[in-house]
């Protein structure tokens, strides 16, 4: 199937509004009436609205509050903050995080799905939820993803790239600290286990269920293995 | 691994092997006022929860706000669930007048990602092909749309009022997973509505057209009485069951098999009914529940006629069912007396009579199989059935036009008129008995105060 003017273009992805200022706030861990209050006040970054009038905000405006909230961690006032902010996207550049500050909050999740949507959806709710997500969508590219990111935990569809995805089980669970979650539309569970995987799951993935199997297989490890990460990286 | 979505109505599940396919696309199809908005609408509020929440999007056919006020009517509609966000009403009429098909997959994917529904309704979906380009471009947004549906896991309903014809082209109809008919069917000068099933990807599902009505509860279904044969064994009841009447129990042996059917074939005024009745008593007081339906009395009638034979209709084990002619369908009332069965648990049941079930059936291939599937089940569970036929003949017999179905019956009783001088005299003749013996006379009877009475054996002059 070519793509349609009915499909997502990934190149815009970034910039599509995608988020409620509720996902917003529990992403950032900021209220969302600091987030109302900091739009009306300094208007730097203003989301876009739904035809009910609600706030959605894109990837790229999540990214310019994060850079806000480290601002002001790091001890400057809003309006400074806002001010930097303000000054680095006029000169058209991506403002810099203060060193120290880690971009990833949550474990990395790497997501290798063959469905677009399916792979858009489940960032979405995994990044919602705090994680930090990386998606590829095929196998070649989850291949690359894996080794530049080095995630916590890698959902692999079995049947990425033509069933690459049982060879990818095998491969990512070879490494240590790695937890692979294998999902496919066909009953796999047998496969996907003797391949590695910590766990199956059947497609249609339901939200709830891929969240809480993914904080479960995390579990309290996500905590020493955030450290691992922080001292690897730092 | 196919789960399914209740309506929260087991008859119409039944007919739907368990349910509407869940995260699948079903297609509900019928013209304005078939009732498809009040069918999503039972689904909806059945199943929706806060974390899987129920999302009902109207088109540009029906105002949500229309939509909204016939459904705050219904018995099912839960002002609640909209408070608790567990049913979530939204129009997509903005987004399709003023952007077109594009912006609808816009604003979905949002919706998919803000409140992650469970059920997605879209009412009407046909709206759709007035925005699109042309046929290839409706397709593809039909693709875009069904990915979205299925990467979300999204069991979703799309309400078209589409006659079954026209339906069958329309794309559609390729995409779904499950297609549903609502539909009027005129028989002679009554008119019925019927659901029909057209489609159920792998799964089996109860064929044909089941009858329905539609009131503040919903959509109350009733599926065609229609069971295959059932070879598989079943206790075959040893013991013999009174006829009420102690000279016929002897022409019959001991009376009928427990369980088996009995026609009572006559002429009117005949004694049939009080024949019914003495079935019915002598079951009652031996300690065997059972069932009067009729659709020739009511009950205050009938209660006059048992009190002068000495009954009661208040005595322990008698249960009517009496119901008018007027708008009945056959197969409604058969779980009325089915339900009867269940609560009562009768082994007895009288139907006084059968030609009236048979206007009601309409067609007489279908009320065949209708009663073949009644009588199976009766006598599966050990139930005595006795069916009443008015013959038009006073005299001279020569057959009984009851549409072949006294090849159902294990015994056919005959009563009869006979000249004898200036007087009316009856006769009973049992022509027919299933495994055992009879005796083959004609004999007379009166009907007295105490019901029935045989004589001797009658002599023709």
């Amino acid at each position: 199937m070519p793509d349609s003017e009915y499909d997502v273009k990934t190149s815009e992805q970034d910039s599509e509004a995608v988020y409620s200022i509720g996902a917003a706030a529990k992403m950032l861990d900021v209220p969302t009436s600091t987030l109302r209050a900091w739009e009306d006040r300094y208007g730097v970054v203003t989301p876009g609205r739904s035809h009910g009038s609600q706030r959605i905000y894109s990837r790229r405006q999540i990214e310019q509050l994060r850079f806000i909230k480290a601002q002001i961690d790091a001890g400057l006032s809003a309006a400074d903050a806002h001010r930097l902010l303000s000054q680095d996207l006029q000169r058209g550049r991506m403002p810099a995080l203060p060193a120290g500050h880690q971009v990833g909050i949550g474990p990395l999740v790497l997501i290798a799905e063959r469905d677009r949507y399916a792979g858009d959806l489940a960032e979405y709710f995994l990044r919602t939820e705090g994680y930090d997500v990386c998606l590829a969508l095929d196998a070649r590219q989850a291949t690359l993803l894996f080794q530049e990111r080095s995630p916590d935990l890698v959902v692999i569809d079995l049947l990425i790239s033509g069933g690459a995805g049982f060879r990818l089980c095998a491969e990512f669970s070879a490494k240590p600290g790695t937890v692979v979650l294998a999902v496919a539309s066909i009953d796999s569970a047998h496969e996907a286990l003797l391949a590695g995987a910590a766990a199956f799951l059947h497609k249609p993935l339901e939200p709830l269920t891929l969240v809480s199997t993914v904080r479960d297989l995390l579990g309290t490890s996500a905590l020493t293995r955030e450290m691992r990460r922080t001292q690897v990286t730092g | 691994m196919i789960e399914r979505l209740s309506s929260g109505q087991p008859r119409l599940d039944s007919i739907l092997n368990g349910g509407l396919l869940r995260n699948a696309s079903n297609l509900i199809i019928g013209v304005p006022g078939s009732g498809k908005t009040i069918l999503s609408q039972q689904y909806v509020f059945h199943n929706a929860t806060v974390e899987r929440p129920a999302l009902y999007l109207s088109t540009v056919t029906e105002p949500l706000d229309r939509i909204l006020r016939y459904g705050e009517t219904l018995d099912f509609f839960d002002p609640a669930a909209i408070s608790e966000r567990r049913v979530i009403f939204e129009d997509l009429g903005n987004a399709l007048t003023d952007d077109g098909l594009g912006e609808v997959l816009r604003v979905f994917d949002g919706f998919l990602k803000e409140m992650r529904p469970g059920i997605v309704v879209i009412d009407s979906f046909k709206a759709f092909h007035a925005f699109a380009k042309n046929e290839s471009d409706f397709r593809l947004f039909l693709y875009a749309l069904s990915r979205r549906l299925t990467a979300g896991a999204v069991t979703s309903m799309w309400n078209a009022p589409y006659t079954r014809e026209q339906a069958q082209d329309a794309a559609e109809f390729a995409v779904a997973d499950a297609v549903i008919s609502l539909d009027t069917k005129k028989t002679a000068e009554r008119e019925v509505r019927v659901l029909q099933v057209l489609k159920l990807r792998g799964s089996g599902f109860q064929s044909g057209e089941h009858t329905y009505r539609i009131s503040s509860a919903g959509l109350d279904v009733f599926p065609r009485l229609a069971d295959a044969q059932d070879r598989s064994p079943y206790d075959l009841s040893t013991g013999r069951v009174s006829t009420g009447v102690a000279a016929l129990d002897e022409m019959l042996g001991e009376g009928y098999w427990a369980g088996a059917s009995t026609l009572v074939a006559g002429p009117s005024g005949v004694g049939k009914t009080l024949m019914g009745l003495h079935f019915v008593y002598a079951g009652a007081r031996a300690g065997e529940p059972g069932i009067l339906a009729t659709f020739q009395e009511n009950k205050t009638q009938l209660g006059r006629i048992v009190r002068s034979f000495g009954w009661s209709l208040d005595e322990k084990g008698v249960h009517i069912l009496s119901r008018s002619l007027v708008d009945m369908y056959i197969d409604e009332w058969v779980y009325e007396l089915l339900d009867l069965i269940e609560a009562s648990g009768a082994k007895r049941i009288v139907i006084d009579s059968l030609p009236d079930l048979m206007t009601t059936a309409g067609d007489p291939v279908r009320f065949r199989e209708w009663m073949f599937s009644l009588v199976q089940r009766c006598t599966r569970r050990g139930i005595s059935l006795m069916m009443i036929v008015e013959v038009p003949e006073l005299f001279e017999l020569r057959r009984i036009s009851e549409e072949g179905l006294s090849h159902l019956a294990d015994n056919v009783i005959l009563l009869q008129y006979m000249r004898d001088d200036s007087r009316l005299a009856r006769t009973v003749t049992v022509l027919k008995t299933r495994a055992m013996h009879h005796q083959p006379l004609v004999r007379r009877y009166e009907i007295t105060e105490r019901g029935f009475e045989l004589g001797e054996p009658a002599v023709r002059n």
